[in-house]
């Protein structure tokens, strides 16, 4: 086992033959997290497939279930902040480990973004992405809210893998998952092409609780695969995984050793060591297995900066139920924001907050969560100081451990602070109260929460709360006005993965696209230092490869900033060449494009020679020009480039004054349509 | 006249400014160059051997200022003026000033530059020494006339109005339909005033895909009338040509021959001297060919004829000049290579629009079968004042697939020029068309087929590549982690 290479699952199998191959396995399978949660869980998401794509030759020998390489927020993120494509990452990977299945997480109808898609978008975003296991969560465990996905990814042969996000809470128990369950077996039409999968986002399972729930399921169900999902937070990672492996899960998530820090999955080796001097064997060719580990240490150093600034296990986490993934985000924007220090307020808050509307906290409820809970601890801290954070949170305290959330057994006083305590609440937890994500797992919550997010409003708005999954309200979009959109917006024709970028962030995913237009291949071929950081100092260069030719970029000197403006000088394959950086202090020169039908833009870069037509002079605001006439004449090297009116219209605006010289679409007039 | 050139000063600037310089220096000819304050530091000022500064950026206050031109070849000493193409090149008044002011002009002698530049005059000339001409009026002013003589002559849309002092695309304006006439008279009218300073308007049917084919003729003072045969120009863009070859692809031996003696014919008829080309349209569909116009100067495209005779033309206009025989008559030009010529404009190879800056790199091409005439160098600013001209590139081969062959390379993989758009994308994508090596296309191929060429432009090249990753590493070197990592 050690020397030998084998792939126990590979791409290309049918899902009914990888179940088979596991259930048959004598022992369990890891799959490893390496190239994605472990990232969101400690780094932000910040690792670059150019550094993971490194770790790809030995996950091709390690004998993985699965490289878990995709979704979650990697997706945003690489759009937003790495600048990398989703589809691209696959590529790289598939080219380098051929035989690993690559898995993905996705948020059900939520897809890889932050609110319900109609059915058409899921069906086509999940048709065009090329991964091998499905894992599918919703942070309602509202099962219905999974069919789309299902019926894609199953019809195009792919492993589904429906998780149950869990939680240990006093409303989580045993009956209420073997429910949860029940409805997934009855979505998926029996246990023979799935693997459940049990998503401790939180790591807060404790190990006996875990062994129950995996008991219970595997008593119920007991051909049913089970993998645990958990994050390592509590710092009881290593029992509890060995606790479901003992009860009969399969495969387990697990990292790179060297990438382990306090949010993520626990570390391969370790627990590999563990479990089989436990007498649990364990499917990974060890060697291989070490290095990985090894090579990880040869790049890890680079992400210190996105490491998050709260350090170390917190056992509290099975309180307040903040998930590995958002540990390092919500910790930043404490940071920036200048919130840190009311960090362990708001995590108590969370806690309280949890009992009062339940349901799970991972995307996108976690930030639901989140927002409200550090919004409403902020707020107080604004409005009366320091004291007035500690204020709410004894206020919620006695509300939710002393009174059982009895709004009468409250002061007055008390009763009206907390029937405002939601109006600011975000729109999502709005939503989400009127059942726009779906049905919450124990029901609705409380009147008074209504009362107290909508204010005079509320008994309205519950009328409008919806029974229904989103997949069943929710209006299909017009994928070929948003595909043309996107045309529009960067002026061609966008490519296949461009438009899924755009359908799921539109915003990131255009920012990223004129990134890569001017920056082209960047993200994929710089080391991460230089990625980040730039060259320092003269004489420092980096060396890669574009196409299989080598290129080589050396710094030469950096100039100080003049007017905001710095000079860089480079040498690029030994060419000197000379870049001039605008800082964010350079002046900007802002010139008006031509925008829609009723603005007029230059149709070429030139000279505006004339502005009106000989046959009625100049024109100025106001005037009435008809359809073919000529509003003005552009001179570029010689040539006359005649404007027409394009419909009857008024001048509302000239936007350039004669004899100036525009750029092409430069804007020049804005005219009012008549009739 | 038998004077010889002691110094000769190019009224010009650019690719023809270069051109010119070239054989001057062979011949060790001492040069003097002109510049508009914006060309102060412009690669044909380098070239010569001395530099004149003659006014400010706009054409009119410099490079068409006949008096400051006159002013500086005899304020440096220059007895000889070549005019090169555009500009004053065509404009009989200065050639006449240069004579009257004792220099020597090269070029043909006023009086013809002024006939054939009046093109009703031209093809009156045309029409007495039997040369097949265009239906069409002169003169004209207003639709009416244009409508009536439509109607008289049988003559159906399109048709093409024309400055009456045309040339190089400017004041030519092509009619589809009745209500675009009144438009159509006021731009080419407006054009024709602002480039040649003469309204003068005429009017000829379109020939619908027709080619464009024009035959290069070399005359001495001694009667001898020679032709370097002819080159086709059909590809062209906005009526301005972009890519020219010799030979012809569209005509077989005894065409050739005709429109060659046909040529020769005319320019003895006028009394033509030194170098000058006259163009046909040619329809393909009937191998008929009609007279357009004839050029009294040197011309872009002349390099490719140079290339399949050998013969150097700006020399020959020199030994015209100086009243030398031709040391050689008819049966002695033996063309014996395929020669293509393409032109690197700075322009956005998709719109067209002019593209002005600076050139921050420029890597000329070289390699077995080129030639380059340039008119920038790399550093040089592109002043949106001129032509978009930049460089000229030309390949010759045994035959026109050879010639192709090399020109796709050049283009390809040799040519950077970084700082502004060129059309080079464009010309690659035309050699490279189905249609374009079968030598089938007419004047609208590019009309035509311009989405589909589009579409084929090499979207990407590791080159340009590595510069987007250099940019970058540059801003990040300055400015360090950005917000939004």
């Amino acid at each position: 086992m050690e020397n030998t290479i084998q792939h126990l699952v590979s791409p290309g199998m049918s899902p009914g033959e990888i179940v088979k191959r596991i259930r048959d396995l004598d022992g369990i399978a890891f799959t490893s997290t390496g190239m994605r949660d472990a990232g969101q869980s400690d780094y932000k998401n910040r690792h670059r497939i150019f550094d993971l794509v490194t770790l790809a030759p030995f996950y091709e020998r390690m004998g993985l279930f699965s490289a878990e390489c995709h979704g979650g927020a990697r997706w945003h993120v690489g759009v937003m902040n790495r600048r990398e494509s989703p589809f691209e990452e696959i590529r790289l990977l598939r080219e380098r480990m051929p035989s690993v299945l690559l898995q993905t997480l996705i948020r059900e109808t939520n897809l890889f973004g932050y609110r319900p898609y109609p059915k058409n978008v899921i069906e086509y975003v999940v048709a065009n992405v090329d991964i091998d296991v499905w894992r599918c969560f919703s942070f309602l465990n509202d099962i219905r809210n999974m069919r789309a996905v299902a019926e894609v990814v199953m019809k195009r042969g792919r492993l589904f893998q429906p998780a149950i996000s869990f939680t240990q809470a006093d409303w989580t128990t045993n009956d209420y998952y073997l429910g949860v369950v029940r409805e997934i077996v009855d979505l998926c039409g029996g246990v023979d092409e799935i693997i459940l999968c049990i998503k401790d986002m939180a790591g807060v399972g404790s190990p006996e609780r875990i062994r129950s729930l995996v008991s219970a399921i595997k008593d119920a169900y007991p051909d049913l695969l089970i993998q645990y999902h958990r994050h390592t937070t509590d710092g009881l990672a290593l029992p509890a995984l060995l606790a479901s492996a003992q009860a009969g899960a399969k495969i387990l998530d697990l990292e790179e050793d060297s990438l382990t820090r306090f949010y993520g999955q626990a570390p391969i080796l370790t627990a590999h060591s563990y479990f089989e001097e436990s007498g649990i064997k364990v499917h990974l060719n060890r060697a291989e297995t070490e290095k990985a580990v090894q090579k990880v240490r040869e790049w890890i150093n680079h992400y210190e900066w996105c490491e998050s600034p709260f350090k170390g296990f917190d056992h509290t986490v099975t309180l307040h139920k903040m998930p590995g993934g958002a540990f390092p985000s919500s910790f930043e924007q404490a940071q920036k924001g200048g919130f840190l220090h009311r960090m362990p307020a708001i995590l108590r808050v969370m806690s309280l907050f949890n009992k009062i509307v339940k349901y799970f906290d991972v995307t996108p409820g976690s930030q639901i969560t989140w927002v409200t809970c550090s919004g409403i601890v902020n707020k107080y801290a604004k409005e009366k100081g320091e004291s007035g954070a500690k204020h709410i949170l004894d206020l919620l305290t006695r509300f939710v451990e002393e009174k059982g959330q009895d709004l009468a057994a409250m002061e007055p006083a008390e009763q009206e602070e907390l029937l405002v305590l939601f109006r600011n609440a975000p729109g999502d937890f709005k939503n989400l109260l009127l059942g726009g994500y779906g049905k919450l797992p124990m029901g609705w919550p409380a009147e008074w929460v209504y009362r107290s997010t909508f204010g005079d409003a509320w008994q309205e708005r519950m009328a409008e709360r919806k029974e229904l999954s989103p997949l069943d309200t929710l209006q299909d979009d017009d994928l070929s006005r948003i595909r043309k959109d996107l045309d529009d917006h960067i002026g061609r024709c966008a490519s296949e993965e461009e438009f899924i970028l755009y359908l799921m962030h539109p915003k990131d995913a255009l920012s990223m696209i004129e990134f890569r237009e001017e920056f082209g291949e960047t993200p994929l071929v710089l080391p991460t230092n230089v990625w980040r950081e730039g060259l320092k100092r003269p004489g420092d260069k980096v060396e890669f490869e574009l196409w299989g030719k080598p290129y080589c970029i050396e710094l030469v000197s950096v100039g100080a900033e003049y007017e905001g403006e710095i000079h860089v000088v480079m040498r690029v394959n030994n060419k000197t060449r000379v870049y001039t950086i605008a800082t964010p202090r350079a002046k900007k020169v802002e010139v008006r494009l031509a925008k829609g039908p009723h603005q007029i833009g230059a149709p070429i870069s030139g000279n505006v020679w004339r502005i009106g037509n000989p046959a009625r002079g100049a024109l100025k605001p106001g005037d009435i020009v008809h359809k073919g006439e000529e509003i003005a004449n552009l001179e570029a090297m010689k040539m006359e480039n005649a404007i027409l009116a394009p419909f009857d219209a008024q001048i509302a605006e000239i936007a350039v004054k004669l004899n100036a010289t525009v750029q092409e679409k430069q804007l020049l007039f804005v005219l009012k349509p008549l009739s | 006249m038998g004077q010889t050139i002691r110094r000769l000063l190019v009224a010009n600037r650019g690719v023809p400014a270069v051109r010119i310089m070239h054989t001057c220096r062979d011949r060790m000819i001492p040069t003097t160059a002109v510049y508009s304050t914006p060309d102060r530091l412009a690669l044909h000022v380098f070239m010569a051997d001395s530099a004149v500064s003659i006014g400010e950026a706009p054409p009119s206050e410099s490079y068409l200022n006949s008096e400051k031109m006159i002013e500086a070849a005899l304020s440096t000493g220059s007895n000889a003026i070549h005019p090169g193409w555009g500009f004053l090149a065509e404009n009989s008044t200065f050639a006449q000033m240069v004579q009257d002011a004792g220099l020597i002009w090269i070029g043909p002698p006023p009086s013809v530059i002024k006939a054939m530049g009046d093109k009703i005059e031209a093809k009156r000339l045309a029409i007495r020494a039997n040369v097949p001409t265009i239906p069409g009026i002169s003169g004209v002013t207003e639709d009416k006339q244009i409508l009536r003589w439509m109607k008289d002559d049988h003559i159906a849309f399109p048709i093409m109005i024309k400055a009456a002092a045309g040339g190089g695309g400017k004041g030519m304006v092509k009619v589809e339909s009745r209500e675009e006439i009144p438009q159509a008279l006021a731009q080419a009218r407006s054009e024709a005033k602002k480039s040649f300073g003469d309204e003068t308007l005429l009017c000829e049917k379109y020939i619908e895909r027709g080619r464009h084919i024009e035959v290069q003729v070399v005359a001495d003072e001694h009667g001898n009338v020679i032709h370097l045969f002819e080159r086709e120009c059909t590809l062209q863009r906005r009526n301005q040509k972009i890519i020219e070859e010799a030979p012809s692809p569209s005509l077989n031996e005894d065409l050739r021959n005709e429109i060659c003696f046909t040529a020769v014919r005319l320019m003895r008829e006028i009394g033509y001297t030194t170098a000058g080309t006259v163009e046909f349209i040619f329809d393909s569909a009937t191998k008929k060919y009609y007279f357009l116009e004839v050029n009294t100067r040197l011309q872009v495209e002349h390099g490719v004829t140079e290339l399949i005779t050998g013969h150097d033309i700006v020399g020959l206009m020199l030994d015209a000049a100086e009243g030398k025989p031709f040391p050689f008559r008819q049966t002695d030009i033996h063309p014996n290579r395929w020669a293509l010529e393409a032109r690197v404009n700075a322009e956005d190879p998709r719109t067209f629009n002019p593209s002005f800056g600076t050139i921050t790199r420029l890597q000329v091409p070289q390699g077995p079968g080129v030639r380059i005439s340039q008119g920038v160098y790399e550093g040089a600013p592109i002043p949106p004042y001129y032509d978009s001209l930049i460089m000229l590139i030309m390949t010759a081969g045994a035959d026109r697939d050879d010639a192709i062959r090399a020109m796709d390379r050049t283009l390809s993989r040799n040519l950077r020029v970084e700082g502004v758009k060129t059309l080079t994308p464009l010309l690659l994508s035309i050699f490279r068309h189905e249609d374009f090596r079968k030598g089938e296309f007419s004047t609208r191929f590019i009309e035509e087929h311009m989405d589909e060429l589009v579409s084929r432009f090499r979207e990407r090249d590791s080159e340009d590549e590595v510069l987007k990753i250099a940019k970058y590493v540059a801003r990040i070197s300055a400015l360090g982690p950005q917000e939004w990592m």
